[in-house]
């Protein structure tokens, strides 16, 4: 329940972070952000802060830019988009590390199952891909021209999918077996 | 290609979960329709495939790389609406579990992505493989990457008019159309060549066996 509950908050906190457009607000929201973070704010804060920055920075250098071109530029839409961006990313990092996404999601079965299987699909997947990209970097003397580099990673996306449809019917066989489906059509009731 | 969280305003995102909630529904419906007892593991290892595809690097001339979107061959196999499923349930596990993306941007992303890059690669792969199957799924990888950009530079671009003060200065993305068009599309179209090579080599090495 608290987990729904801190989704749903998190849902409320974006909209209102996007229909206020009083800077001063905004940073009242960032402090309480800061503060539900509790302990993990400053890590959380660099986090965020490494994850808009790019973005960011493209953005208002190129809006600040406009000035060499005549263009009307205004710093309070600078500060006011930017602390808007930080914020977001900033109450969705926080919010990743106060909840259990499973629990949130547990108002429907299949959507949590479908949450479940994908996050434990994915770390094998990643295991895989890095143990092919290191297999061909460990067998390769020279560096690899650019149809090479295309070959490999076809081959490699190739094995990826023969590996999902294996895990595919494997995961099927073995939720089947743990009576995870259930009989609907009624030819398949006990007793016809 | 994705557009971060805090540029798009209420009323560019609100609208835009409506429509994606109904293609959600559809595609949760067809797909139902089409598939067996398989499809939650299915759908759920595909996810799992398209979060790792999305890191499979593309490579450029000169040695450098970038990420591919692997949304080409996801449709030409699957098809539309399966790959929309599969790449909305991407971009929220990123939003939530990363902070990637964002949970404002999310129907935007999953629209431009996950329907309109996915329907377009379809559509270029049907029109052009009876006569040139190689063509057909270039055109896919290609279309896959740059109808997106297209759909996310609009939008991007809209965003001055759509949400401004009185004195028209902006309060969400602050470019026009005349910026993020050539701005967006320019180098998509350029990544696309990458994408829809990729493409070809993927299907082409999935059907001959």
């Amino acid at each position: 329940m608290k987990d729904r509950l801190l989704l749903l908050g998190y849902a409320i906190a974006v909209v209102a972070a996007t229909s206020v457009h009083n800077p001063w607000w905004l940073a009242a929201g960032l402090l309480l952000v800061a503060v539900l973070a509790g302990r993990q704010a400053p890590t959380i804060g660099w986090r965020a802060l490494r994850a808009v920055l790019f973005f960011s920075l493209v953005i208002s250098v190129g809006y600040a830019a406009g000035a060499l071109f005549g263009q009307a530029v205004s710093l309070d839409y600078l500060i006011l988009v930017n602390i808007r961006v930080y914020l977001l990313i900033f109450l969705t990092f926080t919010l990743a590390s106060k909840i259990d996404i499973l629990r949130a999601l547990s108002f429907s079965r299949n959507l949590s199952y479908l949450v479940t299987l994908v996050l434990s699909q994915i770390i094998p997947f990643r295991r895989l891909f890095e143990d092919l990209r290191l297999a061909a970097e460990s067998r390769r003397l020279r560096r690899l021209r650019l149809r090479e580099r295309y070959l490999q990673s076809a081959a490699a996306a190739v094995h990826l999918f023969d590996r999902a449809e294996h895990d595919a019917r494997e995961i099927a066989l073995a939720m089947r077996s743990r009576g995870f489906f259930q009989p609907d059509a009624p030819d398949n009731a006990p007793g016809d | 290609m994705h557009i971060p969280d805090g540029f798009l305003s209420p009323q560019t995102y609100l609208p835009a979960y409506a429509l994606a909630a109904g293609g959600w529904v559809y595609a949760a419906r067809e797909l139902r329709r089409r598939v067996d007892e398989t499809l939650l593991p299915r759908l759920a290892v595909l996810t799992a495939l398209a979060f790792v595809l999305m890191t499979v690097m593309l490579p450029l001339p000169g040695g450098t790389s970038v990420h591919a979107s692997g949304i080409g061959i996801l449709a030409v196999i699957f098809g539309p609406w399966l790959t929309f499923a599969v790449v909305s349930l991407v971009l929220l596990l990123q939003a939530l579990v990363l902070g990637a993306g964002g949970i404002t941007v999310l129907p935007v992303n999953a629209l431009a992505m996950g329907l309109g890059g996915s329907v377009a690669a379809c559509l270029g792969y049907r029109l052009l493989a009876p006569r040139w199957e190689r063509a057909g799924l270039f055109a896919a990888g290609w279309l896959a990457a740059v109808v997106p950009a297209a759909l996310v530079a609009v939008v991007l671009g809209l965003q001055p008019a759509i949400a401004h003060r009185s004195d028209g200065q902006p309060l969400f993305f602050p470019f026009g159309l005349s910026v993020t068009l050539p701005a967006v599309l320019i180098p998509h179209a350029i990544l696309g060549l990458g994408e829809g090579l990729l493409t070809v080599l993927v299907v082409s090495f999935l059907r001959r066996r």
